[in-house]
């Protein structure tokens, strides 16, 4: 199921795109960013939705009637969920809205990393799954091999580049850098100090790039090329918004700033 | 605040597991390496080689005595006249060893830490002078201890499959589609023939040339001083290598067809489809066509089927598994190395009769 659903169509998808680009030196890595833009495009509406929940969650947390139902139901709890789900009801705002598109990220990410994996066939029996995988209509002849070399990089295994004798892994920085700003620039500044979502989203701004610089680090630089794409396209996604929150970068500037708005 | 947390915890560390569960090198996993001679078989299952008594299926010896993680044997292991055992290893360090093959003890060990990629491929040995092709494209020249005793020669691609020699020339064919003749003598390569798919297995040479099968569906001759000419197509592709036969070839496709094709006037004998895909090569002995079935159909389990040389089915027996490693003979003996089976060595007679099984102990 998962072989028919995720992994043949994504791995004939980012071959397909390889074969487009002429499959020479450097393409397959161009065939994952370009994967990766596909991949943004239809899933842009689901991040647009993302964005609109968290930021209705966020507003909704400056809220003066939501503030006062914590106050007054702080010892009911039955009540005060009652008491959230009617505001939630009465201005149309789904909670699970901002965690359900990244939960369909999962599957595309370990989907990608075994269709890149498969695509560049180490081994034998991995060719031989390759060789079976590609669907009738592509040129399997002029695909088989791949050519994993993208810039300095085999995409097949984890990067680093050699400085002063030690192995720098540039990728993996790269990967938590933007992830970081990422997080930053999504994230709304509140005037609640025990604003619990802003908090939340102050954890998610560190463990996600500690997390996802610990992928690239460990993994195929491949998955590396993803995510940084991603991370990217996530920027000027949001900022093509209107909501990216640039002061957010600067040190202390989420307590100075102000949300910018539409 | 305390379920928020908990539950962000729980996802990150879920995307954690899903990840890591792919494994953070490449993989490095894929069908067993099979040699023997007169007294035993020689298995290279990934972490361990095991020589094999042919009388009983016993265990004679393993290396190395405990496993280590940075080494993969996979390669069919190659044994010499002097009784040296040499395979190299697609783990995460790509040492190339010579073992002693009575006894496995190690007689030599190379890091080979120059190379930038592993050992699929066995080496061809000529003359106390060893080739032994790499997965980053060399072709490495040691000598029977060990010693790099020339420049490696650069072929091109990636190199899966064993050379084979006429005597006087090497024949190599490579992942990116060529096959390459190289002159030991000169240290060079001296002509290359695309013949427009990936190759995965050697060449089989004859008349004064070699013919190679690729996953462009077809077996084609590369003379040198000659363009590369298609001999015949398949229905599919062809993994294994062609069994030349006199003048006939022998040779299967991973649709399961098996061919025979006369040379001499270019015209196909007969073509069968015994039973599920074919990887390995086909193995002649005597009077049979042994033929390694990936997997039946319907049960998914590998086979051995043996045909007569006019494509009729002999015999077929269920061995488990599935079957890519190409069988070995030794004596009376048809050797099969299943993969994902319940035991990792089989000998069969010549009746299809199973002598034993071996599996490696704990």
């Amino acid at each position: 199921m998962w072989e028919q659903l995720i992994i043949q169509p994504m791995t004939n998808l980012l071959l397909f795109i390889y074969d487009l680009l002429g499959h020479g030196p450097h393409t397959f890595g161009l065939a994952i960013i370009l994967f990766t833009i596909v991949v943004r495009l239809i899933t842009w509406p689901l991040n647009a939705s993302q964005v609109k929940g968290a930021q209705a969650m966020q507003e909704l947390q400056n809220d003066k009637e939501w503030q006062d139902i914590q106050k007054k139901y702080a010892k009911d709890k039955e009540k005060l969920a009652q008491e959230q789900m009617r505001i939630y009801k009465e201005r149309g705002i789904n909670p699970f809205a901002s965690c359900l598109p990244t939960l369909v990220q999962f599957p595309i990410i370990i989907g990608l990393y075994q269709s890149i994996i498969r695509a560049l066939s180490v081994m034998p029996l991995d060719m031989l799954k390759l060789a079976r995988t590609i669907y009738p209509f592509q040129n399997v002849e002029g695909i088989i091999p791949l050519n994993s070399k993208f810039l300095w990089m085999n995409l097949g295994s984890p990067e680093s580049i050699q400085v002063l004798g030690f192995a720098l892994p540039t990728l993996a920085i790269v990967v938590a850098l933007t992830t970081y700003i990422q997080s930053k620039l999504t994230m709304p500044t509140s005037s609640n100090p025990n604003d619990q979502s802003a908090q939340m989203s102050g954890m998610m701004s560190i463990y996600m790039p500690l997390m996802l610089g610990w992928f690239a680090l460990t993994f195929a630089s491949g998955i590396s090329i993803y995510f940084i794409t991603s991370n990217l396209l996530g920027i000027i996604q949001y900022a093509a918004t209107g909501r990216a929150n640039w002061s957010n970068l600067l040190p202390g500037g989420n307590k100075k700033s102000v949300i910018k708005k539409k | 605040m305390k379920t928020k947390k908990l539950i962000l915890i729980l996802l990150l560390a879920l995307g954690a597991l899903f990840l890591s569960a792919c494994t953070g090198q490449t993989p490095s996993n894929t069908w067993h390496g099979l040699a023997a001679d007169a007294d035993r078989a020689y298995i290279s299952t990934g972490s361990f080689i095991y020589a094999v008594d042919l009388k009983n299926g016993s265990e004679v010896w393993r290396y190395p005595p405990k496993t280590d993680s940075k080494l993969l044997y996979f390669a069919n292991p190659v044994l010499t006249a002097d009784g040296q055992l040499l395979i190299g290893s697609s783990g995460k360090t790509h040492d190339f060893i010579s073992l002693d093959a009575a006894t496995g003890k190690e007689k030599w060990a190379k890091s080979f830490s120059g190379a930038r990629g592993g050992w699929v491929a066995s080496p061809l040995v000529i003359n106390d002078t060893i080739y032994a092709p790499n997965t980053d494209g060399f072709l490495y020249i040691l000598d029977m201890s060990g010693s790099q005793s020339s420049d490696p020669i650069e072929i091109g691609g990636t190199l899966w499959s064993s050379p084979v020699t006429d005597g006087s020339l090497i024949y190599i064919s490579s992942l990116d589609h060529h096959v390459y003749v190289v002159d030991p003598a000169k240290h060079t390569v001296v002509e290359s023939s695309d013949l427009g798919g990936a190759i995965p297995s050697s060449p089989v040479v004859g008349n004064d040339g070699a013919y190679a099968s690729s996953l462009a569906s077809s077996i084609q001759f590369a003379k040198p001083g000659n363009q590369p000419s298609v001999v015949t197509q398949t229905d599919d592709r062809v993994w294994g290598s062609p069994i030349l036969d006199g003048q006939t070839l022998y040779y299967a496709d991973l649709s399961g067809n098996v061919y025979s094709l006369d040379l001499a006037s270019g015209n196909q004998n007969w073509s069968v489809q015994p039973n599920g895909p074919v990887v390995a090569s086909l193995l002649i002995v005597g009077d049979q066509i042994y033929v390694t079935s990936e997997a039946d159909p319907t049960s998914k389990l590998g086979m051995l089927i043996a045909l007569d040389r006019e494509g009729r089915t002999v015999w077929s027996k269920e061995v488990g598994g599935k079957l890519y490693t190409t069988s070995v003979a030794s004596g009376d003996l048809i050797l099969v190395a299943p993969f994902q089976a319940d035991y990792t060595l089989a000998a069969f007679d010549a009746d299809g009769k199973q002598a034993w099984t071996f599996k490696p102990a704990k």
